[in-house]
């Protein structure tokens, strides 16, 4: 019987948070394009609903009536594949990442994490790399030059940031002493990470919009120079689920950041529920990504990687290394 | 302060991405002005300015009678031969036109027509919405051209306004003058 609840749990948590990945893009898409139109002296969406507020679900359904194609000279199996394989990983990747403690339930203790792994954190950086393929074989598979040369610089952008990202959380591992996301959030429960870890912050944060192909570092996409970059030849519900993977891996990355530096579900001053203290942070950061989207112009290529590999990977070093040496 | 301070500043300022900082505080501040953006349709119209060239109309003289005498000069002078001009001489002897067409699909809205006329006619007025699904609907006759609005006296500005779309499309106002809409320019 306890088996049986304990199964019904875990099945339960998922399909919530798997209904809440898939749900998120929306209001995010929408508020992406408000605070994009106000910036520039613009409204956003108005006509759709209050406020434009129904044009993601109008957008939506746009997206699932269009034609589905697939170009002629494509490798149908791996253009299939790609969308897929773009989306998957995010969502699984959420399994290892807490968002609290616990909340009881009818008397019952409901944790407010689908699994506590003790190597969460290296689960984390294993899964996000995956996500890589998708980009890669859909690029490679539309058999189109805009989409090879998206793919590629995404290729090369992806790995030389996992780097210095990699590295930059070291030292809030060496910090909490553990990988498991929990501890670490436990650990930051009097002084916040950014507190010790500045450095291995700011590296983190470049490094994941990197990662998640944001603007000042969205080569993969580049609208102005590639049509748009790997996704060019990708049209209807195969195009919304490279969209999809865009914002649950913005989401994964503001939820990591928060994690990792800003304390988790740690409240200060004011005494909120964890659950909020930690929306709100994340709600925060998801912000500053759209704010850094229309801020910012495109990078070059070439300075994409001088900041890659000649200011992040020798900083995140050093900041491993002043971290030991504070420790010793 | 020596040149070498200054330099260092602008240094300290580079590492910390001073830069960066004020290009976020730009667009920060731009989040909460104003939009700029006319509601046009749904909420709100532009009234044109009194100079403004819409679609033609023909004017009366005092007593109600047309002013045109059909001379003609318009369609002679019209640069893509849109208005075509019939005359008839009425029960007073005055030479009027029969026919007074404008093939609105075809015309440039250039207005030397307006300054051919030799009668004060002719002129090209306020109205601008008159999109239409076909062609032949926009070939207008001499008395809707009697009935359509002049110039704007006003104008320059929006109103608020709203889409009707029960038998035709139209943008209703009531408001004879608006805001200028240039007061939401942000100039820095």
């Amino acid at each position: 019987m306890e088996l049986v609840v304990a199964l019904g749990l875990i099945v339960f948590k998922v399909a919530l948070l798997i209904a809440i990945l898939l749900l998120l893009p929306l209001p995010l898409t929408w508020l992406e394009r408000k605070i994009a139109g106000h910036m520039q002296q613009r409204m956003g969406p108005m006509r759709v609903g209050w406020h434009g507020l129904l044009q993601p679900v109008a957008d939506g359904v746009k997206l699932l009536t269009k034609e589905d194609h697939i170009p002629a000279e494509a490798d149908r199996f791996l253009f299939k594949l790609a969308p897929i394989l773009a989306l998957a990983p995010p969502f699984v990747v959420f399994v290892a990442v807490p968002f609290g403690e616990s909340v009881s339930v009818l008397g019952t203790e409901i944790t407010l994490y689908v699994s506590n792994m003790n190597v969460a954190l290296l689960f984390v950086f294993a899964v996000i790399g995956i996500e890589v393929y998708g980009v890669i074989f859909g690029g490679w598979a539309a058999n189109s030059k805009y989409a090879v040369l998206g793919s590629l610089r995404t290729c090369a952008q992806m790995i030389s940031y996992e780097i210095p990202m990699g590295f930059a959380v070291i030292g809030v591992v060496m910090l909490a002493q553990s990988m498991s996301l929990l501890d670490i959030v436990r650990a930051q429960a009097n002084v916040w990470n950014i507190v010790y870890q500045p450095v291995g912050f700011f590296v983190f944060f470049v490094a994941g919009l990197a990662e998640s192909q944001r603007i000042p570092f969205d080569l993969a996409e580049a609208e102005g120079d590639l049509g748009a970059g790997f996704h060019t030849e990708y049209s209807g519900i195969r195009f919304a689920f490279f969209m999809v993977s865009e914002y649950a891996i913005m989401l994964l990355t503001s939820v990591l950041a928060v994690i990792l530096f800003f304390g988790g579900w740690n409240g200060v001053l004011v005494p909120l529920p964890p659950l909020v203290w930690f929306g709100l942070k994340v709600a925060f950061f998801v912000y500053v990504f759209i704010w850094f989207r229309f801020t910012f112009p495109r990078y070059r290529y070439d300075q994409l990687m001088a900041i890659g590999w000649k200011v992040l990977l020798p900083l995140s070093m050093a900041n491993i290394i002043i971290t030991g040496v504070a420790f010793l | 302060m020596s040149r070498a301070l200054d330099r260092t500043g602008i240094w300290i300022g580079w590492a910390f991405f001073a830069d960066l900082a004020n290009a976020l505080a730009l667009t920060f501040g731009y989040m909460f002005s104003r939009p700029v953006t006319m509601q046009y349709p749904d909420k709100e119209k532009w009234l044109p300015y009194s100079r403004y060239r819409g679609h033609h109309f023909l004017k009366r003289d005092e007593e109600g009678e047309i002013k045109c005498v059909a001379c003609e000069l318009c369609a002679r002078i019209c640069p893509c031969d849109c208005i075509e001009v019939i005359p008839y001489e009425d029960e007073k002897g005055n030479r009027r036109p029969a026919k007074f067409e404008i093939d609105m699909a075809r015309c440039l809205f250039c207005g030397l027509c307006e300054d051919a006329c030799p009668a004060d006619a002719i002129a090209l007025g306020q109205q601008y919405e008159f999109s239409s699904f076909s062609s032949s609907d926009l070939v207008i006759g001499r008395d809707d051209l009697l009935g359509k609005p002049g110039k704007a006296m006003t104008g320059g500005g929006v109103v608020a306004a709203h889409l009707n779309t029960e038998q035709d499309v139209l943008v209703e106002t009531s408001e004879p003058q608006g805001y200028n809409w240039w007061r939401n320019i942000r100039r820095t």
